[in-house]
């Protein structure tokens, strides 16, 4: 017995969905980073099933894109997180719920 | 053999990934996603893509999660306590998370109906050379708009993290208490070895006699980097 397509796809949807209820219940900035960054790898896995299930490479180039674009993301996210701390003294988003620095 | 190892690196997957929310410790958070990555890198090596499950590694596993562990230890994050606002919301989330759920396995049920093609036969795709041939050809544009992302990330995370310039009259102390060396801060102190101990920036300006000094020298900058500190 091999693993079907729909086997990947629910794995990534269980994942997807965990990191959303992170995203949701935390209140730690970095811990929802976190999150986000886990959303990206479960989109990432139906890329990837996607491609190898249909033998078509652009679903694994789109999957090299998206990782460059989660580490623009992390390099400016945690300079955000960096400088939210530096005004604040605190990483809970609830003290941070204006847009002003 | 495959249908035994999907299910060892999913559960691994998954376990970690509930592991990850419920910690409270940013820290072990961080650790548990680690291990998500890894069994996601074992999942695409079963899907036949080598060069995915190696950048997955490198790229997220090394770089990004180094990078996150820094900052955990950079900016010394408590253990943060669950919300306690908001508990009448908890049933209608409940019902709403079970008719998602629903959708999400009906969708799924199609899906299987669907045919699909074995992976186990010989074929190119995943290889490094495959991708890389798609990459520098029929997908060319993408590549360069992603390497101008990523010079745009460098000039932004500069921006974000720089303090305003030279170090003196502008220094910016991390909070939380700690001990400093004078000459660094201060270079009319060069040869004073007494230490400054401080817990925020406005303490080491008292302490240096530096209050309502600008913070930068340059005009243009001077007001957005006053706000920045």
């Amino acid at each position: 017995m091999t693993p079907q397509l729909s086997w990947y796809l629910a794995l990534s949807a269980v994942l997807f969905t965990i990191g959303v209820v992170g995203v949701l219940i935390k209140r730690n900035v970095i811990s929802m980073f976190m999150c986000i960054e886990l959303m990206l790898n479960a989109v990432n896995l139906t890329f990837v099933a996607f491609s190898s299930f249909f033998r078509d490479v652009s679903g694994q180039l789109f999957v090299f894109i998206v990782m460059t674009v989660a580490a623009a993301e992390a390099a400016v996210g945690l300079g955000i997180i960096i400088a939210i701390f530096r005004n604040r003294e605190s990483l809970d988003v609830d003290d941070a719920s204006t847009l002003r620095l | 053999m495959v249908a035994l190892l999907f299910i060892l690196f999913a559960g691994m997957a998954i376990g970690c990934a509930i592991s990850m929310v419920a910690q409270r410790n940013p820290l072990y958070g961080a650790i548990s996603l680690i291990g998500v990555f890894i069994s996601l890198a074992c999942l695409y090596v079963t899907l036949a893509a080598p060069f995915i499950a190696a950048v997955q590694v490198i790229v997220y596993a090394g770089a990004i999660m180094v990078l996150v562990v820094f900052v955990i230890m950079l900016l010394n994050v408590e253990e943060e306590e669950w919300p306690t606002r908001m508990r009448s919301l908890v049933p209608i989330a409940v019902v709403l998370a079970a008719v998602l759920f629903a959708e999400a396995a009906f969708i799924i049920y199609f899906v299987q109906a669907s045919p699909s093609t074995p992976t186990r036969n010989i074929s190119d795709v995943g290889l490094t050379s495959s991708i890389g041939a798609g990459l520098f050809t029929t997908y060319l544009l993408p590549f360069e708009i992603t390497s101008i992302l990523l010079l745009m990330a460098v000039v932004g995370a500069m921006t974000l993290a720089r303090t305003g310039g030279l170090l003196p009259p502008r220094a910016v102390v991390v909070p939380g208490h700690q001990v400093l060396a004078r000459d660094v801060l201060d270079p009319r102190a060069v040869n004073d070895p007494e230490p400054i101990h401080a817990r925020t920036t406005a303490e080491v300006e008292k302490i240096l006699g530096i209050e309502g000094v600008p913070h930068v020298s340059d005009e243009d900058l001077s007001e957005r980097s006053v706000r920045i500190l």
